[in-house]
């Protein structure tokens, strides 16, 4: 039975369509495990090798990958979410009740992209923590600490402009008081405010930006810098797993 | 114990494939809750007891066919109207449905608009977009307004319809006890046309108020109005006998004396002989038109236009009300009271029986010493702080402006900015109708003082305030049936100043303008002749005879008369057609005979008419018995043909009459010569 599930697969991976995909081919030596993530857009971003050590739950407690994993959810869902949301004033609230009276499992999609939302703000923190308290922060990845730390403003950000979506009163007063709060900005503050705002109060222009920044530029941003936050990780030598520096240089 | 679950452990997590496939497990398990609740929502549960219900009835074929499951809904976007009430109430619209126990499920009662043009929500209120029944009906977290409960439900209607509706008497109720009771004097209440709601309680202006009347009723008035006259509309602010004593002293010592000042008491004319003189004169003039009295059976007889005068004797004194009989406008040259030519002796007469009407218990106990200076600064300060130059004329104090909240849009308040206090039920209805029941259970310090309204009362002007809903305001001019504006129609010359000063239009509407006590007399000179006008002006007798307020006597010279007459021949005159186009001298016998057949048989107008007092008994409209001197044959022709036509709104039923009916009614009507109604009464 198993040698039939493997020949089967061997024939699919032998195909002449699946190796113009994957160009690396089949065979168990280390080479062609290292160009199978070398040549694949995707897996390319992680280190060809990893020390054992590192992929133990008390390296990481996996939290950077439990922050990656809320992030797809939030992508997926939030794309579903975009399919029944308008970004306008008289429009948006009624999306809201539309989504929990009407759309199929709309309350549960909601609250996915809700529950994610609030999970990844915990777990960046989390991350965070870890790294700095196991001293991962230090030379050679003092700039993947930089980006990471840019990649939690990206997260703060993201829930910040999704507050404002729903368009109900919560969302108006928190938003409201934000923006008063970036006002107090001494000599641009006004300006900044009114950039955000895209006028002086919370209103259909704000609504519009907020929507803007919050499905495109933000996530855009974010996925850029996750790509090179990852990549990172590869060479700075891998996940790290409590060796000196010096050993990390030697490698 | 402890074996067993380690054992269990092992089995689903022992290793990495057996954990992996394990959470796959209860991954899948959790993610099936979601279809799951979709699937067992509440609505298709009520969809399938509505499927049961119908499938024991007769016509269960047609009721299944009329079916649509799945989700309903009535999507009206220029009215912001989304509502699937219908996904569950899917019966509204089966009159077979009409027996059916339960509400969900039973037929609209009959409304005169469909659906499907109007939703649910617009009148209902709560949440149209919800499919849950607590969503639906109810004030959630999420959703403030609840269904409306059914007492106030002429709410709904009174967002589009301004204009007095005959399914609608609670809303006109409420809409009227606003405006009797003056509340737009301090509220700002801005209807959905544009138009403001304004007041017709006409209360008096205190500048001359000492020449009418004695500190002391005053003092007493204040402390209860109610109890000096049960019908009064002036609030009770609950003053405390100190400050009701310098409210008095500075609403006596602001008042000035009348310019040109009251004649002394006419002492040189005597008492009438008869007792009942008085008596009698009061009811010839029809003072009870306007006024109310209580009788001797303890009964309020007569109309609420002008106040009750159960006590005028202890409220007004003698020579002030000498002067008022004499010429109201002189103390008040805005009073809708007419003007009266009564003589010396008959104002004496009038003066004295009003006299006689007292009340001696009201200002009994009311000791009060002379006014200091302080007292009268309170006073002056109390009057500023609760507005009460809101609605009287004081001198030295002006109106003031927005002296209350404005009421434009109370009926969509949000709960949020309301405080409630205990015993207010925490709604919209109940915050509303506690403030109009006792305001000052809502804070001692608030100024809204205490009217007096009946339960029932309260839930009309409750209702009445329901209406005002933002919607009311911002929906689409063509969705809103105006109420009826008062023109500024003014009659000129002689004749309109006669007119005025008799106040003609406190009770007779004319092109648009005046009340609505007695006949539209827009075109009053195309229908009647002008014999029976200057008759009746000189002494009017009722045409109605199921009538208590009748047209009074105003004792007019002869000259007076043919003013008016001459003028309102001239003007009032319809453009529709010729006065003499049709003449009684066209008429044979035949048809008169025949208009006679007509009257009795076919059109039975006798049930509301009478055409020969010894006969008839119809009350409802007016008695025709001297029709041929009173009207022109050709407004008779006309009125019979379509009176909506002529009078909008008038109850003469439109019997479609062919022009030959038509005529040869009008031929019988005009026959009619017998005299009025009190001369057919004496024989």
């Amino acid at each position: 039975m198993a040698n039939t599930i493997d020949r089967l697969a061997d024939q699919v991976r032998e195909n002449r369509i699946w190796r113009s995909i994957f160009r690396s081919g089949t065979g168990e030596s280390n080479l062609h495990r290292a160009l199978t993530v070398q040549q694949n857009v995707f897996l390319h971003l992680f280190s060809v090798k990893a020390r054992k050590r590192t992929l133990e739950f008390s390296a990481t407690w996996y939290l950077g990958a439990l922050t990656f994993g809320t992030f797809l959810i939030l992508v997926i869902t939030g794309i579903l979410l975009m399919l029944y949301y308008h970004p306008s004033v008289p429009q948006a609230y009624a999306d809201m009740k539309d989504l929990q009276f009407v759309v199929s499992s709309g309350v549960f999609l909601r609250n996915l992209h809700r529950w994610s939302a609030h999970a990844m703000v915990f777990l960046v923190f989390a991350h965070m923590f870890k790294v700095f308290y196991r001293g991962a922060y230090r030379p050679p990845r003092e700039f993947n600490w930089v980006i990471g730390v840019v990649l939690l403003l990206m997260t703060l950000l993201l829930s910040y402009t999704g507050y404002l979506l729903p368009w109900d009163q919560l969302a108006f007063w928190a938003v409201t008081v934000g923006s008063n709060i970036a006002s107090a900005v001494p000599v641009i503050g006004a300006k900044m405010r009114f950039l955000m705002l895209g006028g002086t109060a919370v209103n259909a222009n704000a609504l519009l930006r907020f929507y803007v920044l919050h499905c495109v530029i933000l996530p855009f941003a974010a996925v850029v810098l996750i790509a090179i936050h990852f990549w990172r990780i590869r060479k700075d030598g891998g996940i790290y797993s409590g060796e000196s520096p010096a050993e990390g240089d030697a490698k | 114990m402890k074996n067993n679950l380690h054992a269990l452990w092992q089995f689903f997590f022992g290793d990495s494939a057996r954990a992996f496939g394990s959470a796959s497990v209860i991954l899948l398990a959790l993610l099936a809750i979601a279809p799951a609740k979709n699937h067992f929502s509440e609505w298709r549960h009520y969809q399938k007891q509505y499927l049961h219900l119908i499938r024991g009835r007769a016509d269960a074929v047609t009721l299944e066919r009329h079916f649509q499951g799945g989700i309903q809904q009535i999507w009206i976007p220029e009215q912001q109207v989304t509502d699937r009430c219908t996904t569950c109430h899917l019966g509204m619209k089966e009159a077979s449905l009409a027996d059916v126990s339960s509400v969900a499920f039973r037929e609209h009662p009959v409304i005169p608009h469909k659906l499907t043009e109007f939703g649910c929500t617009t009148c209902h209120r709560g949440q149209g977009a919800a499919t849950t029944v607590e969503e639906a009906h109810s004030a959630t977290e999420q959703w403030e307004q609840p269904l409306l409960p059914a007492k106030y439900i002429e709410a709904g209607c009174g967002q589009c319809h301004l204009e007095n509706q005959t399914g609608t008497p609670f809303l006109n109720q409420g809409r009227q006890l606003i405006v009797s009771y003056g509340c737009t004097h301090c509220h700002t209440i801005k209807q959905g046309d544009g138009s403001y709601v304004t007041p017709d309680d006409d209360p008096p202006s205190l500048k001359h108020i000492a020449d009418k009347t004695t500190r002391e009723w005053v003092y007493a008035w204040i402390k209860d109005p109610q109890a000096y006259a049960g019908t009064a509309t002036m609030p009770n602010y609950h003053l405390s006998d100190d400050d009701a004593r310098d409210v008095s002293a500075f609403i006596l010592a602001q008042s000035t004396p009348l310019e040109p000042p009251l004649q002394p008491l006419k002492a040189d004319t005597k008492a009438p002989a008869d007792p009942a003189a008085g008596t009698s004169l009061y009811g010839q003039s029809f003072c009870a038109s306007c006024h109310a009295m209580q009788n001797a059976a303890g009964m309020m007889v007569g109309g609420n236009v002008g106040p009750e005068l159960t006590g005028i004797g202890t409220k007004a004194k003698p020579e002030w009300l000498q002067d008022w009989v004499g010429n109201p406008s002189h103390y008040d040259p805005g009073t809708m009271m007419p003007h009266y030519r009564f003589d010396a002796q008959q104002v004496v007469t009038l003066t004295g029986f009003l006299e006689s009407k007292t009340e001696p218990d009201f200002i009994a106990n009311v000791h009060l010493d002379p006014a200091t200076p302080e007292q009268i600064e309170h006073g002056k300060r109390l009057v500023v702080e609760n507005g009460c130059a809101s609605c009287h004329d004081i001198n030295g104090i002006k109106k003031p402006e927005n002296f209350a909240p404005e009421l434009s849009r109370i009926g969509s308040k949000p709960l949020n900015q309301l405080i409630f206090v205990e015993g207010v039920e925490h709604s919209l209805p109940g915050y509303v109708a506690g403030k109009v029941r006792n305001p000052r259970a809502f804070g001692p310090s608030l100024k809204m003082p205490q009217f007096k309204f009946t339960p029932q009362q309260i839930d009309a002007i409750t209702t009445a305030l329901l209406a005002l809903t933002d919607r009311a305001q911002s929906q689409p001019p063509t969705m809103r049936i105006a109420s009826v504006q008062q023109t500024r129609y003014q009659p000129a010359g002689n004749a309109g100043q006669l007119m005025r000063d008799l106040r003609c239009f406190t009770c007779h509407m004319i092109n648009g303008h005046g009340g609505d006590m007695a006949p539209d007399l827009t075109w009053e000179g195309t229908a009647v002749q002008r014999e029976w006008l200057t008759q009746f002006l000189k002494n009017p007798e009722t045409l109605r005879p199921a009538l208590i307020r009748r047209m009074p006597k105003f004792n007019l010279t002869d000259a007076d008369i043919n003013t008016l007459a001459d003028y309102m021949m001239t003007v009032y005159q319809t453009p529709e057609f010729d006065r003499d186009s049709l003449l009684v001298s066209q008429f044979n016998p035949a048809q008169v005979e025949q208009g006679r057949q007509l009257f009795y048989s076919k059109f039975a107008c006798q049930s509301c008419h009478i055409a020969d007092y010894k006969n008839d008994k119809g009350y409802i409209g007016p008695a025709l018995a001297a029709t041929g001197k009173r009207f022109n044959a050709a407004w008779v022709y006309h009125w019979l043909k379509d009176p909506q036509a002529l009078r909008p709104g008038t109850i003469e039923p439109n019997q479609h009459m062919t022009d030959d009916e038509a005529r040869s009614l009008t031929a019988f009507l005009m026959s009619l010569k017998s005299g009025g109604a009190q001369e057919a009464m004496k024989k």
